[in-house]
Order: structure tokens, then sequence, then C-alpha cells
């Protein structure tokens, strides 16, 4: 079997963990919600966010809002 | 009575007239519906991030307003077709920011300006780059029968 740790298939570790309590999940942070997307603006699994489920609901909820509010891209 | 976060996305020719019009454009829609505007104030000018209408950029209003829950579907209606207003967001919260009283109220002070929006929002010039291009080949077409011809 292939060392799955060395190849370079080795996912990247999550971009945070965070505190349900952080108020910054919110459709008009938009800096801060840049960095839960991807090079084409998809939003980040919750493997690749770090997220609680509850923590994922809520970043998605926002996403979707600052893209109708055209704040954040639907495709790059 | 709940309360109500809601902003609004308004096309920028309306905010380079008089911004505090448009202001108001947003509040008198809320009011007519039985709404009461607890804060209201201008949040930002950007760029949006995909055109809307051929606008590329757009003045953000952000308000708080407390509505009978059955009056927010009027005023959605309203908002709806009201052609100024490129996009809105309406959705219930618990409890008013403490800073935004603060921020709508440094706008009403004298004096307060904005600077006006840049004049980005008109529709791209999509035919400039594309004509460039054809005139480019269009000359070396024609330049290359006559090379041919001297030639020969």
């Amino acid at each position: 079997m292939a060392e799955y740790s060395k190849s370079s298939r080795t996912p990247p570790p999550p971009i945070a963990t965070r505190n349900c309590d952080d108020p910054r999940i919110d459709y008009k942070e938009t800096v801060y919600l840049h960095k839960f997307l991807t090079p084409q603006a998809q939003i980040l699994s919750r493997k690749r966010s770090g997220f609680c489920t509850q923590c994922q609901r809520q970043l998605k909820e926002a996403i979707k809002r600052a893209r109708h509010m055209a704040l954040m891209p639907f495709v790059n | 009575m709940n309360l109500y976060e809601g902003m609004f996305l308004l096309d920028n020719q309306v905010v380079r007239a008089d911004w505090k019009s448009a202001k108001n454009l947003v509040a008198d829609l809320v009011k007519k519906n039985g709404g009461e505007v607890s804060t209201i104030r201008r949040w930002d000018e950007r760029r949006l991030a995909y055109a809307i209408r051929g606008r590329r950029r757009g003045t953000y209003y952000l308000t708080y307003f407390k509505a009978a829950p059955e009056a927010i579907t009027a005023i959605r209606h309203d908002f709806e077709l009201e052609e100024r207003v490129l996009r809105y967001l309406v959705l219930r919260v618990e409890t008013l920011p403490e800073t935004e009283v603060e921020l709508a109220k440094a706008e009403l002070v004298e004096g307060y300006t904005v600077p006006p929006p840049p004049s980005d929002d008109e529709p791209l010039p999509v035919e400039e780059p594309v004509a460039v291009v054809e005139e480019a080949p269009a000359e070396i077409v024609e330049e290359v029968p006559s090379e041919a011809g001297t030639e020969a």
C-alpha cells in the first residue's frame, strides 16, 4: 500500500477551527468569508474548512447571502 | 413587531444624483407598509462581484427596521417592483447592533459628505477590444497576397 501521508495527495490542513460564538460568520464580512472559497469560488468542504456542523451551515448561509447581494462571486 | 435587517443594493445613477434622497427611497418604502425604521445608513459603495443589469458598481444601504411579520411580504413585493433597487435582502434579527446606531447618527451630522460613486457602472464597452483584434489580422491578410504577388 502506498503511504498516503507522503504522497502529494495529502489533504491540506483545515483552514480554521472556530468557537461557535464567533460573530464573523456574517454575509457582510466578505473579507473573512473569502478564506473559505476555492480559487473557483466554491465553498470549502467541512473537511477543509475545519468547521463543525452548525458553523458550516452558518458559513454556507452567509456565503449564499453574500452571493445574492453581489458581494461575493458565484464563479471565478 | 419583529426587528429586521435589510440590505439594499441601489443603482449608482440614483445615488449620484443625491445619496440622501436614495436613503429616503428605501426608508419610504419600508414606512409605507407600516414599518418603523430604527437605523438606516449608507453601508458601502463597491464593485459588484458580477454585473447586474449592466451595472458594475453599486451602493449598499443597511437598515434595521421594526415591522409586523405580515408586512414583510408587502415590503418585499414593493422592493421587487422598484427598479432602482438592484438587489435586496431582508433578514430577521434578534438585536440591533450597538455600533449601528452611532454609525447611522454620524451620517445625519450637518456637513457629512460621501464621495460620489466612480463612473464605472456603465455597461462595459464590449465592442472595442473585439474591433481591435479584428483589425490586426485584416492588415496581415491584405499584406500577404501583395507580397506573394511581388515574389511571383
